[in-house]
């Protein structure tokens, strides 16, 4: 039964060669010895390492044969040096931004649409992420070309999507199964609200005072009811009606139907009333 | 007997012949040396030899192309992990990676998540004897600002490949668009123009 071998030809036990860190310089050109991520090396680590807790009565354990410097991941290869190298070959292939857009603002001016969309690198046991299918479209009703009735129309055709105080309309799609789907459905919504906007209906112009968004003073309850109160009680004193207190009053009626109900504008409201009806 | 004396003397020709490519360092011995032995055993990495990258390795082309770039007002990068030490780390490759690019970045530092399960320590009755576990998600918050799409590829490629074990990321981009084309106007005058010179 013949034993076979393989090795350096019977010259006795290998005497074991000294660590490589006896060797290394003070200033050795670290990147070429961690280059790439590796596990942890002692004998190519020059540096003293101490990691997990000691024994009782013990020293914490040496760098050599450490199994907990083995498990956390290191950045050995990803020092300064390391990465300042990175970035002098990376440099030709980042175009720098062009500086005259540097604020928000202009930003906004030129480029009006803002999209959304999310994307994800991970390890586990499912390589699905539902996130990555959701798009969400971002746009100020003022770049859009659209007359005051097809803002109007606009808004109260987006709905939810609209908010009123930043003047944004946002549309969030997640229904089709891929991202590009999305995309697409999201710019074909904004597309027909924009041309919805423009059409108008031959029933839209009989809106009644309930179905407009604001309260204009021409032609409203309001306005009737002052005037026929102040009439009714001109007519027992038989004098001008004066214009400014009906002024104060109305500007307050606006006030308060179009901006809600606050301590400010109630109270405001309250001398407007006391004035026109000269009441204490 | 004959056969174990044969086998000796192949293994001392073997390391012989073994050591003197580890002295040479070059491929084209092995042709060289021939032999079906040879040619199947894998000679093993020394930690004292370090083969140099050639120096005359040609860079990879850069190609440019007429079509404008996606221009990307915000990218926002969640990392998470179970160690603090190691995305304190990350973040100052990120960082730094960043800044050598010439991008601007902010760096804040989400509350940890904490996931905790009661069970019941043995197999088998014993319901008043129980053990806990938590898993605790630590987070990172990059945001970059005002990229283009070639750099925007570029940093997010680099920080990927550097991405260590056991750490998650979730990458968040606002891109800016200009309006399209069929917004600018409305295409209902359009429609009644054509009728009205068809009829």
């Amino acid at each position: 039964m013949a034993i076979l071998c393989w090795g350096h030809g019977g010259a006795g036990p290998r005497k074991a060669l000294s660590p490589r860190t006896e060797k290394m310089d003070v200033d050795l050109d670290w990147p070429s010895v961690y280059p790439v991520a590796a596990p942890f090396k002692p004998s190519a680590a020059p540096m003293p390492v101490l990691m997990g807790y000691p024994v009782k009565k013990g020293v914490p354990m040496a760098k050599e044969g450490n199994r907990k410097l083995l498990k956390i991941p290191n950045f050995l290869h990803l020092t300064p040096l390391g990465i300042k190298r990175h970035r002098e070959a990376l440099d030709d292939f980042c175009p720098e931004w062009t500086a005259a857009r540097d604020c928000d603002e202009e930003c906004e001016k030129h480029f009006p649409t803002e999209i959304d969309a999310a994307d994800s690198a991970s390890s586990g046991p499912s390589i699905r992420n539902p996130k990555a299918r959701v798009v969400t479209l971002r746009v100020k009703l003022s770049s859009l070309n659209l007359d005051s009735h097809g803002k109007k129309k606009r808004i109260k055709l987006a709905g939810e999507r609209f908010r009123k105080t930043a003047d944004v309309l946002t549309v969030t799609r997640d229904r089709c199964p891929v991202k590009r789907h999305n995309y697409d459905y999201v710019l074909y919504l904004l597309t027909v609200l924009y041309h919805e906007a423009w059409k108008t209906e031959e029933w839209g112009e009989n809106g009644t005072e309930e179905d407009m968004e604001e309260c204009v003073w021409e032609n409203s309850s309001s306005e009737k009811n002052v005037l026929q109160t102040l009439l009714q009680r001109r007519a027992a004193d038989s004098s001008v009606a004066p214009s400014r207190e009906v002024e104060d009053y109305q500007k307050c009626v606006v006030r308060v139907k179009n901006e809600g109900e606050n301590e400010e504008i109630l109270t405001q409201y309250k001398e407007s009333v006391k004035s026109l009806l000269n009441l204490e | 007997m004959a056969a174990r004396a044969a086998c000796a003397a192949v293994c001392r020709r073997l390391g012989q012949e073994l050591g003197s490519l580890s002295v040479n360092g070059s491929k084209s011995s092995t042709a060289q040396a021939g032999g079906l032995l040879l040619s199947s055993v894998k000679r093993a990495p020394s930690s004292s030899l370090h083969i140099d990258v050639p120096k005359d390795l040609i860079k990879p082309t850069i190609t440019t192309s007429d079509e404008p770039d996606t221009l990307y007002k915000r990218l926002s990068i969640l990392v998470k992990a179970h160690d603090k030490a190691v995305l304190d780390s990350y973040e100052y490759f990120a960082v730094l990676a960043a800044k050598e690019l010439g991008i601007s970045i902010d760096v804040h530092e989400p509350p940890r998540k904490m996931e905790r399960l009661t069970l019941l320590k043995s197999v088998h009755i014993f319901k008043k004897h129980r053990v806990q576990y938590e898993m605790r998600t630590l987070y990172r918050r990059f945001e970059l600002k005002h990229l283009t799409g070639c750099t925007a590829n570029v940093y997010l490629e680099y920080i990927q490949r550097n991405l260590p074990e056991g750490v998650a990321m979730e990458v968040t981009k606002t891109q800016i668009q200009q309006l399209p084309e069929h917004i600018k106007e409305p295409m209902w005058e359009a429609l009644t123009k054509e009728e009205d010179s068809k009829s």
